[in-house]
């Protein structure tokens, strides 16, 4: 089936307040779809109420052509994959055993992890450019490098669908440009991607299509081109902004700084 | 009025007995009682009424960790009586302060206890009556004294509650009465005053005889809680005693009876017969 | 391996525990005494009678507070819990002091206290749980406030009663509040070690969980743990665990807290490995501290408690120091 994710009329609210109101769209397999907007627009309880659901949610969310709640945690688990903005780490953990924790779905419950899981979990270090970390201790990285170990992890999962909450947000602009290059290859290996982010300038480039969401409300969505221009992004974003076509053909924002 | 004094400060203090008494010690109340002054007594402590159905009606002051202060003032006593303690040191100042009539009782000693008796007996106007009482616990005591003289000592433990373990230790009203009877008290060992012991050292001890003061619902409980261990010698020849602990740990006014239990407790019944006969100056 | 390393540790602490003691016997009185069985003297009262089921209940005592200690720091993602902090303790503590005190006057004995304290740890874990677990999800934090409340309110409640009892009660609620092990029948180890066995088992069986779980229920979710399955059963054998100790021994403190961190200095965070090492490592401690309870003062004895307390206080701050010295960059 090509349509990995389909959120249909959700609806979340947060006591009295409606964070997210009938919000609809699709993201489907081989397509990286970005969700963009302001802070408090609702981004990151979208992807928690795709991911986990959340209590009192309304509307439905459909994975792989079945109702959320009606999937097994474990099976899910096989399947989809949550980077989350940052992990609180209280204990110990070596980024190594971090990375392994990945392949938790695909293990028998009382088994330890086997050659091939080690292996996985090198690859996806090496890929990341932590490989040097492997053995450090969670409690002592930098904001960036605990994104990149969670990057590492849900690829040692195995996803066929990628939710990725800000993966970038403390990363130096390289980094940025390699978590993207791999969230483009494992599109191109058939995985579907939902990523959350600030960055306008690199999810034009990134992403297929954008949802633009805009007081819990999906106020726009189509590819990049299309969505990101001036009235937009004064719109949603309240900002004041030029777009220019970038090298590679994709829209170029440049903020208005003075004025 | 009588001044406060500080007990053994200065001579015995004189004047007319006294007619409103409050005690806050069960000790010093029994020897009021013993001294027939029961009515002068308006108030007791809650430990004293416990112990005494009379005192049911009496009222009471509260207990040693919370005496009060404005009960024990508002029945306008002639006379406080207290024993020294750590918990009611400020409870003593307090009353000093007010000018209540206070006397303290230290009754850590046997000798103690005797001026006890006394002193109280020339503040309630009894004089006569506690000269008698002193005169017979002396007169037992050194009967008892005599009769366990020509015996060995006897290697013994007094316990006082078994679960934990707390014995008599050396420098206590109790071993005095104990080394009074003819025990050695083994439990000099572990210090003054009320030590815990470990049960490995009991073991190791090896006491001759267990004098077993456990309050009474333990009484079944400390008999099956000493036959699982027939290696100590006591509990291999019978002689764990239980004796009444309200009568032995008493420092009040029938220390004669307390020392012929424990005598009794440690000698056996035979001895009762000896100490008439030193109490009659009769005999070899 | 470093568990074969602990378990070497807890032999050895075994040993000490058997071969010391206020009435110092030669090594060979100890050994043959243990081979004979139906010997008799005092030598071998003291080592079958006293010796032995102090160390075998500290062994189990010590096992069951330390395993329950990484679970519920596992489960409250906060290496500073303690098996306590749920209410177990004040509810354990409140149902045996309670019969402590009235249970005589009902015509109770003493070995009545330990079935009272377990039954309170049950009924306060039941009822904590009940009230924090608001809409099906219990959170970290609703449970740790309830737990702390409660245990406030059993602690006023324990002073009322220490303050209405006589002294000698009053000796033994204290020991029962520092922690002591010196009063138990060896028929309690029987429950302590069922427990034991139960809680380590889940906790086992569960142990991958628990590293999921540790780092937030979301995180474990999306790994695909059904956390609050799991947790339930965490926490009801664990509880069950720390409730049949508690009742036995007292509140016996440092020992949930302070082996579950100094195993992870030394084994790290994986609880694979971090549960059966505190169970073996909590034991171990627990038998050297009761150990040294019943010796320091030749023939008076210490509760363990005292012991936990002063070994663990100035550890506890020593590795309170030692994780702040950390620098975490943004």
């Amino acid at each position: 089936m090509t349509v990995a994710l389909s959120c249909e009329d959700v609806s979340v609210s947060l006591g009295e307040r409606a964070v997210l109101k009938r919000v609809s769209f699709e993201v489907r397999r081989g397509e990286v779809v970005g969700l963009l907007g302001r802070n408090g627009a609702g981004k990151t309880t979208l992807l928690r109420a795709v991911a986990n659901g959340l209590p009192g949610q309304g509307g439905r969310v459909v994975v792989f052509g079945r109702l959320q709640a009606a999937w097994r945690r474990r099976d899910l688990a096989r399947r989809v994959a949550v980077v989350p903005q940052d992990l609180h780490v209280p204990f110990p953990f070596g980024v190594a055993e971090l990375v392994l924790m990945g392949r938790a779905p695909h293990q028998r419950m009382l088994s330890f992890e086997s050659a091939d899981d080690v292996a996985r979990a090198n690859d996806a270090l090496e890929r990341l450019g932590i490989a040097h970390l492997a053995n450090r201790s969670a409690l002592d990285l930098s904001g960036g490098e605990r994104q990149l170990v969670l990057l590492a992890r849900a690829l040692v999962q195995e996803p066929q669908l990628l939710l990725l909450d800000e993966p970038t947000a403390f990363l130096d602009l390289s980094h940025r440009t390699l978590a993207l290059r791999i969230v483009r290859e494992l599109a191109a290996e058939g995985c579907a991607v939902l990523v959350v982010s600030h960055d306008l300038t690199l999810s034009a480039r990134a992403c297929d299509r954008l949802v633009l969401l805009r007081e819990g409300e999906v106020d726009l969505s189509g590819p990049p081109g299309e969505v990101i221009d001036a009235a937009n992004l004064s719109r949603v974003f309240g900002l004041e902004a030029e777009v220019v076509a970038g090298p590679d053909g994709a829209p170029l924002v440049v903020p208005r700084l003075s004025g | 009025m009588i001044a406060c004094c500080l007990f053994g400060a200065g001579p015995a203090v004189a004047g007319p007995p006294v007619e409103r008494v409050i005690s806050l010690n069960p000790s010093l109340t029994e020897i009021v009682v013993a001294l027939g002054a029961t009515e002068s007594l308006v108030a007791v402590d809650s430990a004293s009424q416990r112990q005494r159905a009379e005192f049911a009606t009496l009222p009471s002051v509260g207990g040693l960790f919370d005496p009060s202060l404005e009960a024990v003032v508002s029945l306008r006593p002639d006379l406080v009586l207290l024993v020294p303690s750590v918990e009611q040191r400020d409870f003593y100042d307090r009353l000093v302060e007010l000018g209540v009539p206070t006397v303290r009782f230290d009754n850590l000693r046997f000798e103690e206890v005797l001026d006890n008796i006394q002193v109280l007996g020339g503040l309630v106007g009894r004089e006569a009556k506690a000269a008698r009482r002193v005169a017979a616990i002396q007169a037992v005591r050194g009967a008892v004294e005599q009769a366990v003289s020509e015996k060995p000592r006897v290697r013994c433990l007094v316990v006082l509650q078994h679960d934990p373990i707390f014995v008599v230790g050396g420098e206590s009203f109790l071993d005095e009465q104990v080394r009074t009877a003819g025990c050695d008290n083994l439990g000099r060992e572990l210090g003054a005053g009320y030590p815990r012991a470990s049960l490995e050292w009991v073991i190791a001890a090896a006491p001759e005889v267990i004098l077993e003061a456990s309050p009474i619902v333990q009484g079944k409980e400390a008999q099956g809680f000493w036959q699982r261990l027939p290696a100590i010698p006591a509990v291999a020849s019978g002689r764990v005693q239980p004796i009444d602990a309200q009568v032995v740990t008493m420092p009040g006014p029938a220390l004669d009876q307390a020392l012929r239990l424990l005598a009794r407790a440690l000698h056996g019944p035979a001895i009762d017969a000896e100490i008439e006969v030193q109490l009659r100056g009769v005999g070899p | 391996m470093t568990l074969a390393v602990l378990f070497g540790l807890m032999i050895v602490s075994v040993s000490f525990g058997l071969l010391s003691g206020p009435s110092a016997l030669a090594p060979a009185d100890v050994v043959n005494a243990l081979l004979d069985s139906h010997g008799v003297g005092a030598i071998h009262d003291i080592v079958l009678r006293v010796r032995l089921p102090r160390v075998a209940l500290a062994l189990l005592v010590g096992a069951s507070l330390a395993t329950s200690g990484v679970v519920f720091q596992a489960l409250l993602h906060n290496p500073l819990a303690d098996p306590y902090v749920l209410g177990i303790s004040g509810g354990a503590a409140l149902a045996g002091i309670t019969m402590l005190t009235f249970g005589a006057a009902a015509g109770f004995g003493a070995a009545a206290v330990p079935p009272a304290a377990f039954a309170g740890s049950v009924v306060a874990t039941l009822g904590l749980y009940a009230v924090a677990g608001v809409g099906g999800r219990v959170s970290a934090t609703s449970l740790l406030l309830t737990g702390v409340v409660f245990n406030s309110f059993a602690s006023a409640a324990i002073v009322f009663l220490a303050s209405v009892s006589g002294l000698a009660d009053g000796a033994r609620i204290f020991l029962w509040l520092i922690g002591n092990l010196s009063s138990t029948a060896i028929s309690a180890s029987g429950l302590v070690a069922g427990f034991l066995a139960l809680g380590l088992g889940v906790a086992l069986v569960l142990a991958r969980s628990l590293n999921l779980l540790a780092l937030g229920d979301e995180t474990a979710e999306s790994l695909g743990v059904a956390s609050e399955r799991h947790k339930r059963w965490l926490l009801a054998a664990t509880a069950l665990m720390v409730g049949a100790a508690v009742s036995v021994a007292g509140l016996v403190g440092f020992v949930g807290l302070i082996v579950p961190h100094l195993l992870r200095i030394v084994i790290g965070a994986d609880h694979r490995l971090l549960v059966p090492g505190a169970a073996l490592a909590g034991g171990a401690f627990l038998v050297v501290c009761d150990t040294v309870a019943r010796t320091m003062l030749g023939g008076r004895e210490l509760p363990v408690g005292a012991v936990t307390a002063m070994v663990g206080g100035p550890l506890f701050l020593w590795l309170l120091r030692r994780s702040q010295q950390r620098v975490v960059a943004p």
